[in-house]
């Protein structure tokens, strides 16, 4: 099975692709101006910030940038499209040949380029019949529109691609993430003969729609059909697809230059600029630098971005598995509280596992006084010292085993395995066993 | 003084000649005016219809006003009215119009040019009157050739477009029609200069409106298909200005026969997608049946309100961008466009102007315009095309009488040097006696 | 151009001929066509600009800009509960 994805995603700018109307929602053709609507002798303004944001997500995709770029007309009818020609990049994409790691699998990224949104329309009247309503205010939206190459394995995995695409878009660029704001076509085949779904809206949709599809496929094939090779589109309601709309037919685009805008030359910007540390880049990071698992790291990446700092800074004085386990302990439970920082919380976190670590504080106190920091309160440290409980402890096992002493003393290390054991039980685990080897191996090396 | 048409006067013209597709019906009495202008009925004022010569547009009134427009007003312009033109800018004669067809000032059995034919008519009618013309392919050289008067079409780019009902983006031009230069040159400035509502009036460098000439090149390839009158009057005016110490040299330009395919190759491209949006919803000519498909809806508006010419320049342009036709015609034809501007760019480094001829011919008649075919009249641009497609500024100047029809010269200078236009027309006006027709006051 | 061609491109473009129109366009554009073959005969490049004069990077700040008035344009475009009507769409 081949599935391969176009993905338009709306960017989140204030003003829209080639005009200063808002790109905020209000009443139907409330954000609208002749541009958008196509007037007689409007013409378009490119927005500087849609087109950063669009090399920002071509650069992050890993695609060879295009030196120079320019927009297109793509001509064709119908009521949602102002002008009847969309302004888009057909013969310069903003990049190609790039790729996106799902997981541990690659997904070859064809080309990334953006273009303008066509207005929103809505059916009115009996079902067959409906004339149509539409709102322009979505006119002249600007989208980022990425194609895939079809190395999508199954509908499951596609939307994995979907959702990690989006965590990683959130953060680069903003993007809202919400539904409305991202519309796929899939190209899918389970056999030989491929088929387009046009527009489907939002994750949920594309996977109950590509699933539908192959069980459509499957079908087929199994009783010995051919896949006609077509364009057909996600009926939500009905949960199926369905055969395409006359749209697609007699539709010869045309493509011709957009002479009002001209020509850009992107390759000096798309170098200087820094692509930030995504999500799941980061997750991906931490698991090899921190020796982490890829689960556990990514759980801490989408929990939060600066309990991802805290934790990363942790493990750098303590280990992994122990930031870790700190971390996704009583430090996130407490995140919303912790999270602002106030007199220096993060410091006296810090301090805490440090104490703990080092065998200065008892477990259960650190994680009580975390969890009395998140509260808001602050304990009063009793004492700068050693920790009382296991020192004494250990004083008075090694006096009651001189045996062990001398034993330790002549060279045998391992004589002291016995006595840790002893500590370990008496004190049921609130202290790491390495503290307590240390500490008794120092007491033992005490006595010669 | 200068000269203010009154109401009997304007209407006597008007209905003579057919010069405006709508205006005011009594200028006097409007104040504040300093000065009278037209405006081609393809460029956008509030307070007029814009119908570019098209019943797709009937019934439209812009909800905002063409930047030149806007700058003239706002310097003491008052505007007349809308001139009449071929509908969309497709046609070199004015008779594609579903408004009225111009015509001509000094006999009125012969068309006025076009596509700005009545601005034209109305430059030379109307004494003291700034016209504002459109050119794509020649459109502002061809009816002030026609009509006698002086038409600068300047650096594509100079002036902003925005409120410009588009015919070829990459080719057009809005520009100044008037009985002199002078008036050209004090309404230029006022007109040019960047605009933000149109990214292609922002790369220009300042307006400087001196120049000189020294050295005319004429390309030997624009000598050939003249009339006798045109080539006569053409090597007369030759010989005047070397008379005055410019030099003619003879230069060879053998790209410029690739003008014609090229251009409309390309303006017709560009054209088929800016007319799509004409089709029955949002403006202009209204739909009202909307239980039908959307196809046939769209197919209703444009099949009935689209000209013949407007027809078969969609349906080339259309054809010139198919898939399996794209190369070799649309993509083709960008290519040959810059061979043609890097040749006027070599023959303008010995010479400060190009000078031909504007039209092979004076203005024909209506019946004779009636026996052309598409392709003849296409090919009667060949002059006025080739500086068009470049972008250069060119400007048109009578320079001689045939049987009372005037006769028009066209100099083509480099990008952005309109000062050098202006010098030469400058000088030969002074060399040089225009006609006008006697209209009774 | 044959009357086929003529018609394909007529739907592409919307345009629905009447027998003479098609009969007429065809002649036309096979007359016009075939002088433009010329075209053939000049040098191919691989250089193209899309206008005449250089517009380069020529861009517009992110900024909300109002000066259009959306009520007038509804009224020219004419809504219902200021939707915009449009025709069926299947």
């Amino acid at each position: 099975m081949r599935i391969g994805l176009e993905i338009h995603v709306q960017l989140p700018t204030r003003s829209k692709l080639f005009c200063g109307c808002s790109t905020g929602g209000d009443g139907p053709n409330s954000m609208v101006c002749p541009v958008c609507l196509g007037f007689p002798g409007s013409r378009p303004f490119l927005n500087r910030k849609a087109l950063e944001m669009g090399i920002l997500i071509t650069k992050f995709l890993n695609c060879k940038i295009t030196d120079r770029v320019w927009f297109s007309r793509k001509t064709y009818f119908y009521p949602d499209l102002p002008k009847n020609f969309q302004i888009t990049q057909y013969e310069s994409a903003l990049g190609f040949d790039g790729h996106f790691m799902v997981g541990e699998k690659r997904i070859g990224i064809w080309r990334v380029h953006i273009e303008e949104d066509p207005g929103r329309i809505k059916r009115v009247g009996r079902a067959g019949e409906e004339v149509s309503l539409i709102d322009y205010n979505r006119s002249g939206v600007p989208l980022v529109e990425i194609v895939t190459a079809p190395d999508l394995s199954s509908p499951a995995e596609a939307r994995d691609f979907l959702t990690d695409l989006i965590i990683e878009l959130r953060r680069l660029i903003g993007v809202s993430g919400e539904d409305q704001t991202m519309r796929v076509d899939a190209n899918i085949s389970v056999g030989e003969d491929r088929v387009e779904i046009k527009n489907i809206t939002g994750l949920k949709n594309v996977e109950k729609g590509l699933k539908s599809e192959v069980t459509r496929q499957t079908k087929l094939l199994a009783v010995g059909k051919r896949i006609v090779r077509e364009t057909r589109h996600y009926d939500e309601s009905r949960g199926v697809t369905l055969p395409g709309r006359e749209k697609e037919q007699e539709a010869d685009y045309g493509y011709i230059g957009e002479p009002d805008l001209g020509t850009y030359l992107i390759g000096p910007l798309a170098v200087s600029m820094v692509v930030p540390e995504t999500p799941l880049v980061r997750a991906n990071r931490m698991q090899k630098e921190h020796g982490i698992g890829a689960q556990a790291a990514r759980q801490i990446v989408l929990t939060d971005w600066e309990l991802a700092d805290l934790f990363e800074s942790l493990s750098r004085r303590v280990g992994g598995e122990t930031a870790m386990s700190w971390t996704m302990g009583p430090i996130s439970s407490g995140w919303k509280v912790l999270k602002a920082n106030a007199d220096g919380a993060w410091e006296k976190v810090t301090d805490i596992v440090m104490a703990v670590s080092e065998g200065r504080m008892s477990d259960s106190e650190g994680r009580l006084r975390i969890v009395a920091l998140s509260g808001g309160q602050e304990i009063e440290e009793t004492n700068n010292g050693p920790s009382t409980d296991l020192d004494s402890l250990i004083v008075r096992l090694v006096d009651q085993h001189p045996e062990v002493v001398k034993d330790f003393n002549k060279g045998n290390e391992k004589a002291a395995n016995f006595l840790i054991g002893l500590v370990m039980k008496e004190t049921k685990g609130q202290f790491a066993s390495k503290v307590i080897a240390e500490k008794m191996k120092k007491e033992l090396g005490k006595r010669v | 003084m200068s000269f203010f048409p009154s109401a009997a006067w304007l209407k006597d013209l008007d209905e003579r000649h057919l010069l405006f597709t709508e205006r005011l019906e009594d200028p006097l009495a409007f104040e504040g005016g300093q000065f009278h202008f037209s405006a081609k009925d393809n460029l956008c004022a509030r307070d007029f219809q814009a119908r570019a010569g098209s019943l797709v547009l009937k019934g439209y009134r812009p909800p905002f006003d063409a930047t030149p427009i806007k700058r003239l007003r706002e310097n003491g312009g008052l505007l007349l009215g809308k001139t009449n033109m071929d509908e969309f800018g497709f046609g070199s004669f004015s008779t594609n119009s579903a408004y009225g067809i111009p015509r001509n000032p000094f006999d009125i059995e012969r068309c006025c040019g076009g596509s700005s034919g009545g601005a034209a008519a109305a430059a030379c009618l109307i004494p003291d009157h700034l016209a504002l013309g459109v050119s794509t392919g020649g459109s502002i050289s061809c009816p002030s050739s026609f009509c006698g008067v002086v038409g600068l079409t300047p650096t594509y780019g100079r002036v902003s477009r925005w409120g410009l009902i588009d015919y070829g983006n990459s080719l057009d031009k809005v520009g100044l029609i008037s009985r002199t230069v002078r008036d050209i040159e004090q309404y230029l400035p006022v007109m040019a200069g960047p605009d933000p509502r149109d990214p292609t009036s922002l790369v220009q460098p300042a307006l400087d409106l001196r120049g000189e000439v020294r050295t005319i090149g004429v390309p030997a390839e624009a000598r050939t298909g003249l009339s006798p009158e045109v080539a006569g009057a053409f090597e007369e005016a030759l010989r005047e200005l070397q008379r005055t110490g410019i030099k003619v040299r003879e230069v060879r330009m053998p790209s410029l026969r690739f003008a014609i395919s090229t251009y409309y190759i390309l303006a017709t491209s560009e054209a088929s997608t800016n007319l799509a949006r004409y089709c029955g919803m949002r403006f202009g000519a209204m739909n009202e049946e909307f239980d039908q498909g959307f196809n046939d809806f769209f197919s209703d508006t444009r099949s009935r309100d689209f000209g013949t010419e407007a027809k078969r320049r969609i349906l080339l342009g259309t054809f010139s961008r198919m898939v399996g036709f794209r190369n070799k015609y649309y993509v083709k034809a960008l290519q040959v466009r810059k061979q043609i501007i890097g040749e006027y760019q070599k023959v303008m480094e010995d010479c400060d102007v190009v000078l031909t001829p504007t039209m092979p011919f004076v203005a024909p008649r209506f019946d004779e315009i009636e026996m052309m075919r598409p392709l003849e009249m296409y090919q009667a641009d060949y002059l006025t095309c080739p500086p068009n497609l470049t972008g250069m500024p060119h400007l048109s100047m009578p320079c001689g009488y045939a049987h009372s029809m005037p006769i028009g010269m066209q100099a083509v200078a480099p990008h952005w040097k309109e000062g050098t236009l202006l010098s030469l027309a400058r000088s030969w006006e002074g060399i040089f006696h225009y006609r006008f027709p006697e209209v009774a006051e | 151009m044959d009357k086929e061609t003529v018609l394909k491109v007529a739907r592409v473009a919307r345009l629905k001929l009447t027998d003479e129109e098609l009969e007429r366009f065809a002649a036309d554009l096979e007359d016009i066509l075939t002088a433009f073959s010329v075209l053939d005969e000049a040098p191919g490049a691989e250089d193209f600009d899309l206008g005449p004069i250089k517009v380069e990077d020529v861009l517009r700040d992110d900024e909300v800009t109002t000066n259009a008035d959306a009520s007038e344009l509804r009224e020219v475009m004419g809504t219902k509960d200021d939707w915009v009507r449009g025709p069926r769409l299947s």
